[in-house]
């Protein structure tokens, strides 16, 4: 098993979050997950880390519809940050809507970070794959 | 034996003959003359005593020599007019009268030539026949025919034209009766008839009677006749006029009269405006549609007055110098779609054109503009727009919440799927608890989202919805009821500042639900430094009546959630309760009655909705 030393979950749904947790624990090894309810939590989060030089969670996971500022929003702020580090990014969401595709394709081709488009459910396979590190 | 006149005691009584007399003897030779004679034709007064008559007058014919001799046998003949020239070179005309010259024996002994000067008279008739063929010319080249009429003896005469008017033939004789039958029966006849009855009893004159002929030949044709008495000391003794031929001119004049009313006819009727400017921009011809968008009867009303009369003064300029260059550059303009406001504030949109006018020197006298009126198509084009924008609205709105469904959906189903695959391999007790709790939550949530979109649903399609008029102060006293529990629980504070008589025209249950729902709003999102305080007022303005609901709450950030502030499941502040769904259905409530909404807001400081209400519904 990969060991992966944090671990971030982006979402408001409290089942999801629950969901991901499980299936992280059961295929990767890592230090801790952390999960944050909308992407303002997340971003106040991650700048502190940033600015306190402290290690920006490796793999992030990221829902779009969320209360307060969505994952586009978080995602437009989070590249802001001069992380010289490979984040990987993994979107998920349940999703088909073509616009947010093109969001996806916008922000992967202007970022150094990895970032993936994730169509829900996730299974364990899929889990696997998406924690590799970037 | 030549018999010698004696004359020598005789000479001084012939000398002195007052009218010009000559004797010659039987050898032609002139034996005396009157000094009267002398003086016409001797030159000098030299003396052309027995000089011979025909050295004296060298064009005198052999006739003469025939005359004389039969003179000298006794038988005198009228010789005739002869021209000849006096001594000072005159032409003169001259009589001559010969008679046997007798000595006292009764014996010829000659002729006696008298003369009588005829030369005034022979002019006179010269000038006359030159006067005569002149007027005969004129009336041949102006087909003016002349006529007389004798009353005393009840002769009518016609010159050659007036019989070739009349189509006779020139030695017909006209009287007065056949005359007058010419004349075509009816109006021409009786105009006649009154005319040459006034002229013979009242001695009044007519000129430019325009009248109807039938010829001999049985053609109509158009005449103008005048006519006037003579009098001889006092008394009428006749009637003389003039006779002329106007049928090409009447009937040209009646084709170009024609010719006008049919383009009269086609401008007036043509279902656009047409007007004819002059150099200056002055209309000079307008046509009934033209007086009908000018709001006048009469195009008198306009005519003479440019556009600086009739449009406000900047489109009366820029008309003016449209209307420049198009007749100095003589290119017209074709269908330009213009908007034009009369003085009255009138606006109409036209399809325009301005042609120029040239005379025969390529030069533009004016121009014609023609002008159809667009303003129904265009506000079909604006209604048609305005459909095509609604509906492209709804499609929007439909891709929207299609999005929102299947997102919605999706993510439940994806929970479901991701919980039942946990419960399967889960061998943990607890944890399979755990999970077990986590459907119940998803299925209820499932619920909960299909009860909302169902409601989404249920406000887009249902197209009956039943508007009445609605007191609104009554209906905000009982949405304060309904909510007391929460007002008091957040310790918040309504002010309820609408006139009881205030109505409007909604759904009751859609009033209901956006009067609940903007209050709970305005009272969950309070500021945690004050207590809530909500201030409700209300007014008429154009086709709304406009609820407005301001609050002293924390306020949203427009710039950043201003679009997606009526968006379904957005929230925007950290609260329990935010589910996103409130302002959503309100809105699709509003949306649905005609109504929108407007929103104002600054962050800590509070936040005010104004809610339109068509009164129009």
């Amino acid at each position: 098993m990969t060991k992966i030393s944090d671990i971030t979950i982006i979402d408001d749904d409290t089942i999801t979050v629950f969901g991901l947790r499980k299936l992280i624990t059961s295929s990767v090894e890592c230090n801790t997950i952390e999960s944050y309810s909308n992407g303002k939590i997340a971003l106040d989060a991650m700048t502190a880390f940033f600015n306190n030089n402290q290690q920006i969670p490796q793999i992030i996971f990221l829902d779009i519809n969320m209360p307060i500022m969505d994952g586009w929003e978080f995602l437009k702020a989070f590249l802001e940050l001069p992380i010289t580090e490979k984040i990987r990014i993994n979107i998920v969401t349940s999703s088909i809507d073509p616009r947010d595709y093109k969001q996806w394709e916008f922000f992967k081709n202007k970022s150094h970070h990895l970032i993936t488009f994730n169509q829900k459910p996730i299974n364990r396979n899929k889990i696997t794959e998406i924690t590799q590190l970037a | 034996m030549i018999k010698v006149p004696l004359i020598s005691n005789t000479s001084y009584l012939i000398r002195q003959l007052p009218t010009p007399t000559a004797f010659v003897d039987t050898n032609y030779n002139i034996v005396q003359t009157s000094d009267k004679w002398t003086s016409i034709f001797n030159k000098n007064e030299e003396c052309n005593n027995s000089r011979s008559l025909f050295a004296v007058f060298p064009n005198l014919s052999e006739k003469w020599k025939m005359v004389l001799e039969n003179c000298f046998k006794g038988n005198p003949q009228p010789m005739g007019i002869h021209k000849t020239m006096d001594a000072k070179n005159n032409e003169l005309w001259f009589e001559w009268i010969n008679a046997p010259w007798y000595d006292t024996n009764e014996n010829i002994v000659g002729a006696i030539i008298q003369l009588n000067n005829i030369t005034d008279a022979v002019n006179n008739e010269l000038e006359l026949n030159k006067k005569d063929l002149l007027l005969q010319q004129q009336a041949e080249i102006t087909k003016i025919g002349r006529w007389e009429y004798n009353i005393e003896d009840n002769q009518l005469f016609w010159c050659s034209t007036t019989k070739s008017i009349h189509e006779v033939s020139l030695d017909f004789n006209p009287n007065i009766e056949t005359a007058l039958f010419y004349y075509k029966e009816g109006h021409s006849r009786n105009a006649i008839s009154m005319a040459l009855f006034e002229a013979q009893n009242k001695g009044k004159p007519w000129s430019n009677l325009k009248l109807k002929i039938i010829t001999a030949t049985g053609k109509e044709k158009w005449v103008m006749a005048g006519g006037k008495p003579i009098f001889n000391k006092g008394e009428m003794v006749g009637l003389i006029g003039t006779f002329q031929d106007i049928h090409e001119q009447v009937e040209a004049d009646i084709k170009i009269i024609n010719n006008e009313k049919l383009l009269r006819t086609l401008i007036d009727n043509l279902p656009v405006n047409v007007y004819i400017k002059d150099t200056e921009s002055r209309k000079i011809l307008i046509n009934k549609a033209e007086c009908e968008y000018l709001e006048v009867n009469d195009p008198k009303e306009i005519l003479g007055k440019s556009d600086f009369e009739l449009y406000p003064y900047e489109a009366a300029e820029k008309s003016r110098e449209e209307d420049l260059e198009v007749m100095n550059t003589l290119k017209p303009v074709i269908g330009k779609e213009t908007v034009k406001t009369t003085i009255n504030g009138k606006q109409t949109s036209f399809l325009s054109s301005k042609i120029p006018l040239l005379n025969n020197k390529g030069i533009a006298y004016g121009l014609v503009g023609i002008s159809l009126d667009i303003s129904k198509l265009k506000e079909k084009e604006k209604e048609l727009r305005n459909i095509i924008n609604i509906a492209s609205v709804q499609n929007k709105k439909l891709l929207n919440f299609a999005h929102i469904v299947s997102h919605n959906l999706r993510s439940h189903s994806a929970n479901f799927s991701m919980l039942l695959n946990f419960l399967e391999t889960e061998k943990d007790e607890e944890e399979k608890k755990s999970i077990v709790s986590m459907l119940t939550k998803a299925s209820n949530n499932l619920l909960e989202t299909l009860d909302n979109l169902n409601e989404v649903v249920s406000i887009n399609t249902n197209t009956n919805i039943e508007i009445k008029e609605i007191n609104l102060n009554n209906k905000i006293v009982n949405a304060c009821d309904n909510l007391s529990p929460f007002i008091s629980v957040n310790s918040g504070r309504i002010e309820n500042n609408i006139p009881s008589n205030f109505n409007i025209k909604s759904v009751p249950a859609y009033l209901d639900s956006i009067l609940t729902n903007f209050i709970t709003n305005a009272i969950k999102y309070k500021h945690p430094d004050r207590e809530a305080l909500v201030i409700l007022s209300a007014e008429k303005k154009g086709d709304y009546s406009i609820l407005t609901i301001s609050d002293n709450g924390l306020g949203i950030d427009l710039d950043k959630y201003g679009k997606k502030l009526f968006g379904m499941y957005n929230t925007f502040h950290e609260h329990k309760d935010a589910r996103g769904i409130g302002l959503y259905l309100t809105k699709n409530q509003i949306d649905a009655m005609n109504g929108k909404v407007e929103v104002t807001s600054e962050t800590g400081k509070g936040t005010e909705f104004k809610i339109f209400f068509n009164d129009k519904n």
